[in-house]
């Protein structure tokens, strides 16, 4: 009995790692394929040999290498501008004494998290276009930061929360100045929320669709979502070609999501509000 | 503080009130030398659509939150049970039946979309291999299994959150609960509801609550699967908010989705606090 229910626990685990990787499979193995054999019948579900024409077409034909740069800096700067600027907000929220302004300015925060991003596609769209920002780099950077910084400052003040005072103030006893020590003392401790706040900005950043469909216009700015998207209606542009810029879409988050997976889930299961 | 507040200021809290602003004006891309107000006239546009039955929306919208709900919490919480004892290369499997989550809902819809294709998806060849389909079926553009397609691929991308949650949840239920409980003779199913259930209640309550309202404001993967379509099956809220945005250039009609959208959110925001406000008291 005891062994019957393992072997079913086991089989049921089984399943659920089946389905989950199932689809990322899938889309690995289409992109492997030649234009001839992903339209073939019956499918094949293992590619017959390794065919890269697809990534070929991707980085050579279509500029997925330029999409990729772009995405990768603008991620980058912008989950970096959204920590830094995150860290000293989150900190001053944590150790604030005016209870009511501290609720207010919460709140505040709270609030920009449950409006969605897509709502401000338009606006930001048309005050854009009237300080002639739109189809810039930087602009989509800063309203990235904008994007994150609420629920990272969240984040960041449950961290700096469980940091006790009577440290900070041994250490500025012992002769440190306030900024001292938040980067001597403070900071290293909550190095493992820091990061996992980066790696979540970072994801969030890569991913998002609409802002960037919105904002950008010319094809040397798109990001990788925008240019999955442009495929999507540009006639030519194969399953097979999807599926590689799929893959390489995939890469840089599933990556962060291997080193950074503790933290985030860490930071995920202790009061986070978006998922 | 004070950085932080100038970017929510300027790109945040300005367009949302921007976005308010615009609803009651006549803006479109095709006439903007003509924007002038016209009252509640996107209001009363977007509710006697023809083409798009606002009420079609609106009942879509709710099927799409419950049943991804369901299944996901469902799904999640017999996962989150599998995974609780350990075993060994549970950091690994984790990884590995977690990651959906942290990809994006635009690449999985596009995913689920080619899995899902009339002709060459993988699903129609399973479904027809173990016999359970005699003729390929067009998932995406029959009106009648387009919403369960993209439900199908919401529920694989939400249950690795419920589980990650509830298993946080799982593993703060104290041993020696459990271990009294054994001694006293009950059983698995009778530990699970009249002890594990009622331990993580709040964590369950509030998950799901803010699942809702997330779920409702995730338009990534009918965005990328069916553009709302065909003839309106899965258009929810969010997808003819950014339809009428991105393809009519009806900025006035679109915000009015915006509006309609937020005063939702607000009316849910107000019950959810309530619940939880209620739910602390209870545990005091």
């Amino acid at each position: 009995m005891k062994l019957l229910l393992k072997i079913g626990k086991a089989l049921l685990l089984g399943v659920f790692l089946i389905l989950a990787l199932g689809p990322l499979y899938w889309v690995i193995v289409t992109s492997l394929k030649g234009s001839q054999e992903i339209y073939a019948f019956p499918i094949r579900y293992l590619p017959e040999s390794l065919n890269l024409e697809n990534y070929e077409y991707l980085f050579n034909i279509s500029n997925f290498g330029m999409y990729f740069r772009n995405s990768i800096l603008i991620s980058l700067i912008a989950a970096t501008g959204a920590l830094f600027i995150s860290m000293f907000s989150g900190y001053a929220l944590s150790r604030f004494r005016e209870q009511k302004l501290k609720m207010t300015l919460l709140l505040a925060m709270y609030f920009t998290q449950i409006i969605p991003t897509y709502m401000l596609m338009s606006p930001l769209f048309t005050s854009f276009a009237k300080i002639g920002m739109t189809d810039s780099l930087l602009g989509l950077t800063m309203v990235y930061i904008a994007m994150m910084i609420a629920f990272s400052t969240i984040m960041a003040k449950s961290f700096f929360d469980r940091i006790p005072v009577a440290l900070e103030e041994a250490a500025m006893t012992d002769g440190c100045t306030r900024t001292q020590t938040l980067f001597k003392v403070v900071i290293p401790l909550t190095l493992p929320g820091l990061a996992a706040i980066f790696s979540f900005a970072f994801v969030n950043i890569w991913n998002e669709l609409f802002l960037a469909v919105m904002l950008l216009s010319s094809d040397h700015n798109m990001t990788v979502p925008v240019a999955l998207n442009s495929f999507i209606s540009k006639a030519g542009v194969s399953w097979g070609v999807l599926s590689a810029g799929i893959v390489v879409a995939l890469l840089p988050t599933m990556i962060v999501f291997a080193f950074a997976q503790k933290y985030i889930i860490m930071g995920l299961t202790e009061g986070a509000v978006k998922g | 503080m004070v950085p932080a507040f100038v970017f929510l200021t300027l790109f945040v809290y300005f367009p949302i009130v921007k976005g308010v602003v615009i609803s009651f004006q006549n803006y479109t891309l095709y006439d903007m030398t003509n924007i002038h107000w016209i009252g509640l006239d996107n209001f009363r546009a977007i509710m006697t659509d023809i083409n798009f039955g606002f009420l079609q929306i609106i009942i879509n919208t709710v099927i799409w939150i419950l049943v991804s709900l369901l299944f996901q919490f469902l799904l999640g919480f017999i996962l989150a049970l599998l995974m609780k004892e350990p075993f060994r290369g549970r950091g690994i499997y984790s990884a590995l039946v977690f990651y959906p989550w942290a990809l994006s809902g635009f690449a999985i819809g596009l995913i689920w979309a080619w899995m899902f294709n009339g002709q060459f998806g993988i699903i129609n060849d399973v479904l027809l291999r173990l016999g359970l389909i005699s003729n390929n079926v067009g998932f995406l553009s029959d009106p009648r299994y387009a919403m369960v397609s993209v439900i199908v691929a919401n529920i694989w991308y939400g249950v690795p959150f419920f589980a990650i949650m509830l298993l946080a949840a799982l593993q703060s239920v104290p041993a020696e609960l459990m271990e009294a409980a054994k001694i006293d003779g009950a059983g698995p199913v009778r530990r699970l509801f009249s002890i594990t259930i009622p331990y993580i209640k709040p964590t369950i309550v509030s998950t799901t609550l803010l699942r809702t309202m997330w779920i409702m404001n995730f338009p990534d993967i009918i965005y990328a699967m069916t553009g709302g379509g065909p003839s309106n099956s899965t258009n929810i809220l969010a997808t003819q908010m950014i339809n009428k945005i991105l393809q009519f250039y009806d900025y006035g009609q679109g915000a009015a989705f915006g509006v309609v959208i937020m005063l939702i959110l607000f009316a849910y925001a107000i019950i959810y606090l309530r619940i939880s406000a209620t739910k602390e008291d209870a545990t005091i």
